[in-house]
């Protein structure tokens, strides 16, 4: 851990400490804090991912960017696979994800899967760490990812086509088209992947007999080839008068392969595992800016269709269907908000959010599923207060509903406090009680779901420090924050003696630690250094009542959450050249309760990436066009980073970005 | 230009520096080793599913002689991992055979030295195996409606015996535990199933079944040639409807249910056994129970009570009619083995891989 921390420092250090240094000077004196608080943001751990950063990712997925560069830890299956998150070392349906305000989390399940999230179509990416997902919706005992895309900015017509051409057969093609003119505006984007994923590794969880000896087989990636499509199209008009109304459709096709597990011994023409889905999402909203009142009102709707098949050759030369596992899912929401402020002081937020959930779960062949309505409700208000420059308070309330039932109250309460000005030190604090209600699959699911199923209650404080310091060539900051969450009935499925799993309130869970943030932005003549560093240690700790005498899971660091994680990503450009790297690490995290260490077939060790890209831009009068070559994976490392789910080697994208000009 | 390259030197040493310190992670091939194993000593092997989808199934040697537990026995000496899902396993001529379900693979191992011999590939879901002869054997299958016809001499497979009920939409029947009475198999269908299928084996050809109630989950045949299953009764909120769970007794020779046992609804037994003289049955209902094969009602008191744990595998000696009991505690880390003896007195305790869910005696 020295040497990761020792990294850490070597990167957010050495630059400044270059800036001694004659032809770096960085003339302290002149920066200056130029960041003013938001009478919204009071006391909130935020972490804004910037420009800089989506614009790297443009052709990842959300998945990719959060795991490269915030505390988020994403636990991928593979390229093209489920990506979940775990938020301050919670379970991935403790994390919530809205778009445009619409929750993206499944009513089914409770999670998101974020490699079914385009970074394209993202222009605002922001955490919300513990008890600030209180502001935005109930549950995110974790946190909350905010997303949000932006066509304001558009005058005129915009045009970006980018193409890119990867290992293993991947093609992505990206496309947006933007117009705007008065008060209207149009956003369309593309996003069109597709890849064979078949790269090639040395499996050693296998062996097979070659003349006199067993060897290590080299194999392909199994049935892990993919396509994605996705579809978003934004209206937008602004009246005179402050009103602003949108429209926006998002449909997402996903045909994908689950990668074969590298212990199963099948062949690829004698198994299919298949994860289709379609979704569309569409919502249309109202907004009105005042003086003093800010009132949104917003309509959404979304549609899933989920299939899961499983087809087996069963000797008689062709595949045979053995499950086929539909699920569909359609979502009605209303929302209404208001901004209040009576003062520059003051600021009051009330809002009402209603969902209507009908789902529909059937498995073809054991004829097992479920069908279901479910109203939720979440009411908030929230008063925000600054009685002097220097101090910050909001106190928050929400209280939600579900089925027939009402959550116990979620109350939030926020801080800061500007310790020093010239330096943008300001001090953070928050507390709240969460809760989370069980997901439809919880409670009704079949085989397993459990009726009796209690929500999840969490008790989160937070407290940090952050700073902010802008100057003419040099803009530096960072936060470093602690938390401490106690998680009561924590929701787990495990399986059971009957031959199903099933979901029960089994732990307590202990979630604490410490995140680190820094960012750092130079302009040294034709230099531009840009570089943005996380780092974070999570102890998620099980303190349940053990099982039985034999459990040795109590005080034990829960399944799959390593305890320490950090990213680097840093730029260079100069003369329209950009070299980006990119690292990642993992420490070890545990495939059993009770962190065995003794083990050969259960261990995870400490996990590092290394990814570097160079992009040259050639700007014309007609057009701007963009070259990049990325080499993922630099060190060619052979790794998995989810049990039995092989990873591949070094690999590389080239891709070529157009922008016409149209002025 | 002097100022660019300190500059791109800088950059470079700070790249390699990163890079040399964040290569190399801990993966690769698992390092092999001999385990000593007392020759001609009685061995019971323990087999661990491992978590589903993680691929760490996994296989215990418990020497009852020494009091010895050795773990891992699969991946230390062979150094590879068992796979995903390890189903049962059975020992035959020189051979131990392993069924792992979600790998779709059947490994023989040395019945000596543990050491890999061959494999049975091409397997759709494999769950146990039955020899019928030293060049056939049966491997039923969660999914494939079918019985698979192997050759244990060649690692081929030679036929399939289809089972298929001709229902449309139906996976029926998912095919499990075998017993033998003569040429004849029977062989429990649990997953929404209700059957107890017959198989002849000098013809590989079903030829009959046996209805019984919901979900034959074990099965076993007496001395006196009856044939027991239990059923438990289904699903909690199936939408067919659950029924109370049984135990059954069928006369192998004419397939008829001759008599019913029925537990209270709720309850879930399984994991039926029988012990060595063949006269005594053994079975999982909360704690073990114990009851003989004329007895005409259900024990009223267990052998050896819960004692707050749920127990998830268990198997009776067919020497000494011992009674293992693996327990899976959270199904998240190491299970527990528990030896008893006929009697329920407790003789030792040891660990085992995660989620022990079958024995096998050698």
């Amino acid at each position: 851990m020295k040497k990761l921390f020792a990294i850490f420092v070597l990167l957010c250090g050495a630059w400044p400490g270059r800036g001694q240094q004659a032809a770096y000077t960085l003339e302290i004196d002149s920066l200056t804090v130029t960041a003013q608080r938001r009478l919204a943001d009071v006391g909130l751990t935020k972490t804004d991912l910037d420009s800089v950063l989506l614009r790297e990712s443009v052709v990842n997925s959300l998945g990719d960017l959060l795991s490269r560069n915030t505390s988020v830890f994403i636990k991928s299956y593979g390229r093209g696979t489920l990506a979940t998150a775990s938020f301050r070392g919670t379970a991935p349906s403790h994390t919530q994800v809205l778009w445009n305000g619409l929750k993206l989390n499944s009513p089914m399940l409770g999670m998101t899967d974020f490699s079914l999230i385009p970074a394209y179509f993202t222009d605002e990416v922001s955490l919300l760490h513990g008890a600030g997902s209180v502001r935005m919706t109930g549950g995110g005992l974790g946190g909350a990812v905010v997303l949000g895309t932006r066509t304001e900015r558009l005058t005129g017509w915009e045009t970006q086509f980018i193409q890119g051409v990867s290992s293993f057969g991947t093609y992505d093609e990206f496309f947006r088209l933007g117009y705007g003119k008065g008060g209207f505006r149009s956003s369309t984007r593309v996003s069109y992947v597709t890849s064979d994923n078949d790269f090639e590794y040395v499996n050693y969880n296998k062996k097979n007999f070659d003349k006199d000896r067993w060897v290590y087989p080299t194999e392909r990636n199994k049935n892990g080839s993919y396509r994605d499509l996705h579809l978003l199209q934004e209206l937008a008009y602004e009246g005179r008068g402050g009103d602003r109304f949108s429209l926006s459709a998002w449909l997402t096709d996903s045909r994908r392969g689950i990668p074969m597990l590298n212990v199963n011994y099948r062949e690829e023409d004698d198994s299919r595992n298949r994860q289709d889905e379609t979704t569309l999402r569409v919502a249309g909203g109202w907004s009105r800016y005042g003086d003093r009142l800010k009132l949104d009102a917003k309509a959404g709707y979304s549609y899933s269709d989920m299939l899961y098949t499983y087809a087996g050759e069963t000797g008689t030369g062709s595949l045979t269907e053995m499950i086929r596992s539909a699920s569909r899912v359609h979502t009605g929401t209303l929302r209404f908000a208001a901004d209040w402020f009576p003062s520059d002081k003051w600021m009051v937020r009330a809002s009402l959010t209603s969902e209507w959930h009908k789902v529909s779960s059937r498995e073809r062949y054991e004829k097992t599923g479920y069908e279901k309505n479910r109203a939720e409700a979440s009411a908030f208000v929230s008063v925000r207060w600054r009685p002097f420059s220097r101090l910050g308070i909001a106190a928050d309330l929400r209280e939600d509903f579900y089925g027939s039932r009402f959550a116990p109250p979620v109350p939030a309460a926020f801080l800061d406090y500007v310790l020093w000005k010239k330096a943008g030190l300001v001090l953070k604090a928050s507390a709240t009680r969460n809760y989370r209600y069980p997901t439809l699959n919880d409670l009704y699911f079949l085989p397993g779901g459990n009726p009796d199923l209690k929500g999840e209650q969490g008790r989160t404080y937070d407290g940090g420090v952050e700073f902010d310091l802008k100057g003419k060539r040099i803009s530096f900051g960072g936060e470093v924050s602690a938390y401490d969450s106690r998680i009561d009935d924590w929701i787990v499925w495990l399986p059971t003696f009957k031959g199903f799993w099933e979901p029960n309130n089994v732990k307590q869970v202990h979630a604490y630690g410490v995140e680190l943030r820094g960012t750092l932005t130079a302009r040294l003549g034709k230099w531009e250094l840009y570089l943005n560093a996380n780092w974070s240690r999570t102890r998620s700790v099980n303190h349940g009542d053990p099982v039985n005498w034999a459990d040795e899971s109590i005080g034990k660091q829960l399944v799959y959450i390593p305890e320490y994680a950090s990213g680097v990503t840093g730029k260079i450009s100069w003369r329209g050249f950009a070299f980006t790297y990119n690292y990642n690490y993992y420490s070890e995290r545990f495939t059993t309760s009770s962190n065995e260490k003794d083990t050969k077939v259960g261990r995870l060790s400490a996990y590092y990436m290394n990814d570097v890209s160079l992009e040259k831009s050639f700007p014309a009068r007609l057009w701007n066009l963009s070259l990049k070559f990325s080499v993922y994976n630099l060190f060619d490392e052979e790794y998995v980073s989810v049990l039995s789910r092989p990873m591949p080697g070094r690999n590389y994208g080239i891709f070529i970005g157009i922008r016409p000009r149209w002025k | 230009m002097g100022r660019m390259m300190e500059r791109i030197r800088i950059f470079t040493y700070l790249l390699l520096t990163v890079g040399w310190c964040t290569a190399c992670m801990d993966y690769g091939p698992l390092d092999e080793e001999t385990i000593d194993f007392p020759p001609g000593s009685p061995r019971v092997y323990v087999v661990n599913e491992g978590s589903f989808m993680y691929g760490t199934a996994s296989l215990s040697c418990y020497l009852p002689q020494e009091g010895r537990m050795e773990n891992e026995v699969f991946a230390r000496i062979n150094g590879i991992p068992l796979g995903d899902v390890a189903q049962s396993a059975v020992v035959r001529g020189n051979s131990l055979w392993v069924v792992v379900n979600n790998s779709g693979v059947v490994f023989a191992l040395d019945r000596e030295t543990c050491r890999l011999r061959g494999a049975i590939r091409g397997l759709t879901s494999p769950r146990y195996m039955h020899f019928v002869n030293d060049e056939k054997a049966y491997v039923t299958d969660l999914y494939a409606r079918a019985v698979t016809v192997v050759n244990p001499r060649t690692y081929e497979i030679t036929g399939r015996i289809p089972v298929s009920s001709g229902e449309p939409d139906s996976r029926r029947h998912p095919t499990e535990q075998m017993a033998a009475y003569g040429k004849y198999l029977f062989v429990g269908c649990w997953s929404y199933d209700s059957k107890l299928l017959v198989l002849d084996t000098e013809r590989d050809a079903l030829v009959d079944s046996v209805e019984v109630g919901k979900q034959p989950n074990s099965l076993g045949i007496d001395r006196y040639g009856k044939v027991w299953t239990i059923t438990d009764g289904g699903y909690r909120n199936e939408t067919a409807g659950t029924e109370t769970p049984a135990l059954w007794r069928i006369d192998a020779a004419t397939r008829r249910v001759e008599k019913t046992f029925p537990f209270r609804l709720g309850e879930h037994p399984s994991e039926l056994c029988l012990n060595a003289s063949g006269d005594t049955l053994c079975f999982i209902n909360g704690g073990i129970w114990k009851m003989g094969v004329k007895d005409e009602a259900l024990p009223e008191q267990p052998l050896i009570p819960d004692r707050g744990t749920i127990f998830y595998g268990l198997g009776v000696c067919p020497r000494t009619s011992e009674i293992y009991v693996a327990d899976a505690v959270d199904y998240v880390q190491r299970g527990v083995l528990y030896r008893f003896s006929a009697g329920g007195e407790p003789l030792d305790t040891v660990r085992t891989g995660v989620i022990p869910g079958a024995f096998c005696f050698d």
